[in-house]
């Protein structure tokens, strides 16, 4: 497959001349090739749990297509692919939750790339918290609600190839990702009353407003979540 | 720093890769003299592979190999990634900064390969012109590397070597010369590797790669993935006998061994490197 690069540009095509046996179209290939792979392979390493759903064949064929129609803007090999997740090729497949898992692989990707914060201690956290507190989150970390359930699928054992069946992906997710502890990443799924809380926090509302407006959050689940959000570290200031 | 440090008769690294970080994190005491880091998977990570590399950097030099800086390129180098690469380097503080004699595509879109460029005077100006901006913008000289090819140009108005020395000269930087890349090409286009390495003074080179290439059959393909071959070990022989002491790398990027292969390969370079500086007469 020839590229929509430069490579295949008529002017340049015409300037070349191949290196010892190979023919300029042979030689044109060469590159061609190598521009496809690598891209393939950058895709690969992101969207690895999408891979492994839909196969190599398939894969390969919605990658191919990604490629042919956005060429890769970066310097770095790791941004590319930031719009995969709206590939057509994926809406095609009986997997619904597809576009939902590769946003969840892109948003890790992003999330290992960034430098860790430091939070809050528990202690600190605790003492200075009010209801009329307002918190400042440190940027490692991300609030992700999803249609579909896509974190059992992307811890799922990489040597468990049997078929994924509709129970496993049904309903809605809520998920936060982050960083604790240096660069190590977590994930906790949250209940829809936790999500919501959380999101007014990182809106700036109050301790109070937040936990009042999160459907569902009683007493004991709100105290289960501020014990979380003081040892997470991921608060890194109140007001 | 561009010869060995200390007097010592030999400096040789590998490429640093994260199939390797497990190993290296524990202190193993490593029997490499130092690393080469791809600036590219760094500089735009404040994540655990900067974490690791600066680690790293704790015990061992380092040098910052680039491959996508495409210095060959006519609309200039992209200041954004200048700044990015100089806050890299001004926070790991490398011996050298190096990346290729080539372009890797337009602004508008990056191929993420090392094209060769013409070897006219105006692409030496192009390139002399953008290496002024680099060494401008990162306070510091740089190196370039001859790439492996496959296709030359058909406005091509001199050597690959005259063309790299040319530049060197002009523009005031340094050539990494990688053996490996000088082999395949040669094989590829059909000159003499020897021709090549002999026509490079020995004070413009900075830095020696090794590698090992696949042979595909009609042509040579660069892919790191295997040690040197016999021919390659016998081409650094004959090149860093006139430079002794040049800082050496050992690259392996596809098909990465583990660590006590790679650590062997650079022992071996460093053997050589010794070998043919202690025959020398006095």
């Amino acid at each position: 497959m020839r590229s929509t690069t430069f490579i295949s540009d008529p002017s340049f095509v015409a300037s070349i001349r191949g290196g010892g046996k190979l023919s300029a179209d042979e030689a044109l290939a060469v590159y061609s090739r190598g521009y496809v792979a690598r891209l393939t392979e950058a895709l690969g390493e992101t969207f690895e749990a999408c891979w492994r759903v839909l196969g190599d064949e398939r894969f390969f064929a919605a990658a191919a297509e990604y490629i042919r129609r956005n060429p890769s803007r970066s310097a770095n090999l790791s941004d590319y692919g930031d719009n995969f997740l709206r590939c057509q090729a994926f809406e095609s497949f009986e997997f619904p939750f597809l576009g939902d898992l590769a946003t969840y692989e892109w948003e890790f990707k992003e999330l290992f790339h960034v430098a860790p914060h430091r939070g809050l201690d528990a202690a600190t956290l605790s003492a200075r918290a009010k209801p009329d507190s307002r918190f400042r989150f440190g940027s490692a970390h991300r609030l992700l609600c999803f249609q579909h359930r896509v974190y059992p699928i992307w811890k799922r054992d990489r040597n468990d190839d049997s078929p994924l069946d509709p129970g496993q992906w049904q309903g809605p997710e809520h998920l936060l990702i982050y960083k604790k502890e240096g660069n190590s990443i977590f994930v906790r799924e949250l209940s829809a009353a936790e999500f919501a809380t959380l999101n007014s926090l990182r809106d700036g509302r109050t301790l109070a407003d937040a936990l009042e407006s999160a459907p569902g959050m009683d007493a004991e689940a709100a105290q289960s979540l501020f014990g979380f959000i003081a040892d997470s570290g991921l608060i890194t200031d109140v007001s | 720093m561009t010869r060995a440090p200390g007097g010592r008769d030999s400096f040789v690294g590998v490429g640093l890769r994260s199939a390797h970080f497990p190993h290296l994190l524990g202190r193993p005491g490593a029997d490499v003299d130092w690393f080469e880091a791809i600036s590219e998977n760094y500089m735009d990570s404040q994540g655990r592979p900067l974490e690791v590399l600066l680690k790293i950097r704790e015990d061992y030099p380092i040098a910052l190999h680039g491959v996508s800086m495409s210095i060959g390129g006519v609309e200039g180098i992209r200041p954004d990634y200048l700044r990015r690469l100089k806050a890299l380097a001004d926070r790991t503080d490398p011996f050298l900064v190096t990346d290729h004699l080539c372009f890797t595509g337009a602004h508008a879109s990056n191929v993420h390969d090392l094209l060769p460029l013409p070897y006219t005077a105006e692409a030496a100006s192009t390139v002399a012109r953008n290496v002024a901006q680099a060494q401008e913008a990162l306070g510091r000289q740089i190196a370039l590397e001859n790439v492996s090819s496959y296709l030359s140009y058909r406005e091509s108005e001199m050597t690959e070597w005259e063309f790299i020395v040319t530049i060197a000269r002009r523009a005031g930087c340094r050539i990494l010369l990688d053996v490996n890349n000088v082999f395949v090409s040669a094989t590829n286009h059909g000159f003499k590797a020897e021709d090549y390495v002999d026509a490079i003074p020995s004070e413009l080179v900075a830095q020696i790669h090794l590698g090992g290439y696949s042979d595909m059959g009609n042509f040579l393909f660069d892919t790191h993935s295997r040690a040197p071959t016999p021919a390659v070990w016998a081409l650094y022989r004959r090149v860093i006998a006139r430079m002794p002491g040049t800082p050496t790398l050992i690259e392996w990027d596809a098909d990465i061994p583990d660590w006590a292969e790679l650590e062997a390969q650079a022992r071996k370079a460093a053997a050589i490197a010794e070998e043919v500086l202690h025959r020398q007469p006095a």
